[in-house]
Parts: structure tokens; sequence; C-alpha cells
């Protein structure tokens, strides 16, 4: 394996994107705690957003039309929750979504993490010391 | 639909200002509750009562939260014994505010339970940013 891996950061970079996206639905979720009929939204996996799995499927009108899906890249709408709701029909779990804050900043730290420390052993490679 | 940590700080704003302002209506009940009318048979204060709606900000591109209506509590206001009273009608019964404190008392726990939710969320979100920052070091 070529120690030479641009794609650790490309990924890195997605992987980044997709946890200030999912902060920013769970943000939502919270702020809407006490919202009637309110249903809680979540990203879809980062797994799916990298396949390309949860794009936007185009109808076909023509049988001549190519098939395929349009890839939304990162910015994947989220998805709503399937949560029982309240009297007032709200669907925000706040232990739920307290515990994939607390998931997306666990997540956010390793790559950063990462990405540090790959940026250390490039800075070794050029002889700096970080 | 791009959102950065900058938005998810906005969204919990948004969150906490609806909270304050759930506050604001409870301490006004609370305040409120032993307000009568001031002429014989006159309506005594009613209690008010607050509702949100997840709205789009169009400056931030995302739906956030804000304060759909501050409305009245129109149940029935009950009556007390009071002939001295100047909101006494001829039967010498008073309206009272139809305000429950422990209702309020609760709500307010709900609201501030909420706001410490939204808090917990942007001191994340800070973190996630700073070292996002920390990148550049």
């Amino acid at each position: 394996m070529s120690p030479f891996q641009p794609q650790i950061f490309d990924l890195a970079e997605k992987r980044l994107a997709w946890a200030s996206e999912r902060q920013a639905v769970l943000a939502r979720n919270i702020a809407n705690l006490s919202t009637p009929g309110f249903q809680a939204m979540d990203s879809p996996d980062f797994q799916q957003v990298l396949s390309g799995t949860v794009g936007v499927q185009p109808v076909r009108t023509d049988p001549k039309h190519m098939a395929g899906t349009v890839d939304p890249g990162l910015t994947a709408r989220p998805v709503p929750e399937t949560t029982a709701r309240t009297a007032d029909k709200n669907g925000v779990r706040l232990e739920e979504q307290l515990m994939k804050v607390a998931d997306t900043e666990t997540l956010h730290s390793t790559v950063t993490a990462i990405f540090k420390s790959y940026m250390t052993m490039f800075n070794t490679a050029l002889g700096k010391s970080s | 639909m791009a959102a950065d940590l900058n938005t998810s700080l906005q969204v919990s704003a948004a969150g906490m200002e609806v909270q304050v302002a759930r506050i604001k209506v409870i301490a006004e009940n609370l305040a409120n509750q032993n307000t009568t009318g001031s002429s014989p048979g006159a309506d005594a204060y009613r209690r008010r009562v607050i509702s949100f709606q997840s709205r789009l900000d169009s400056a931030l591109g995302v739906e956030t939260v804000g304060v759909k209506s501050v409305g009245t509590d129109n149940s029935e206001q009950p009556l007390r014994y009071d002939p001295g009273n100047p909101g006494a009608d001829k039967n010498g019964y008073v309206k009272t505010p139809n305000v429950n404190s422990f209702v309020e008392l609760m709500d307010m726990r709900d609201a501030e339970q909420s706001y410490s939710a939204n808090l917990n969320v942007a001191s994340t979100t800070r973190s996630m940013l700073s070292r996002t920052l920390d990148l550049l070091k």
C-alpha cells in the first residue's frame, strides 16, 4: 500500500461533512422538542451515502431514457424516524437524540484525530517537526 | 440543503429562544394566578398557552423552530364565594383565573429541560467546530 494516501483526506472530508449535516438535523429535532406534530429526522447511513444508494430515482417517461439514480452528494435528504408519538403528535425522544449527538461528536473527534495524525506523518516526511 | 456546524448552532439558539418565550408565558400565568376582574361579573385573568411550529429560516436555508401563537385557555373559570370583592356578581361569586400552579410548574420543568438539551447540543457543536479549526494548526 502506498504511504501517500490522498483518499484518506478525501474520505475524512466527506465524513466530516456528513457529521456536520447530521448535527444540524439533530439540532433541529431537539429544537422542536415541544412542537406539536413534529417528526424526528435522521441522516441516512454514511455507508449508504458513500455508495450512492440514497440517490433520487428519476422517473422514466420513455423507454429510451437511461436508468439510474441522481447522486445527491453528501447533502442527502434526512429520513423521518418511526418512533412512537406522544399525545401532541410529537415524535422526538430526547434521550435518543442526545445519544445520537454524542455519537456524532465522538465520530467527529475520531475523524479529526485521524486527519491530524496523517498530517503529522506528512510533516515528518517533509522533515518538519509538528 | 447544505448545513454546516454554524447552522446547527443557529438552530439550537432558536430552540433556546422558544423555550425562553415559553418560560415568559408561564411566569405571566403564575404572576396572574390571583388576578380577578374589577367590575361585577367580569372575567378573571385567562391562562395563556404558547404553541410552537417548525418553520423555514430563509436566511439559513434550514428549518428551525419558532413561536406559532400565544392563545388563551378558554376553559371555565372557577367561581369563589367572596361577596365583598369588587368583581363579585349579584350572588356574591367571583370568577377566579383558570391557572393551575402545578400545571404551570410542570410546564416550567419541561421548558427548563428542553432549554438545557438545546444548550447541550450547542456546546457539543461548538467543540466540534473548534476541533475542526484545530486541523489548521
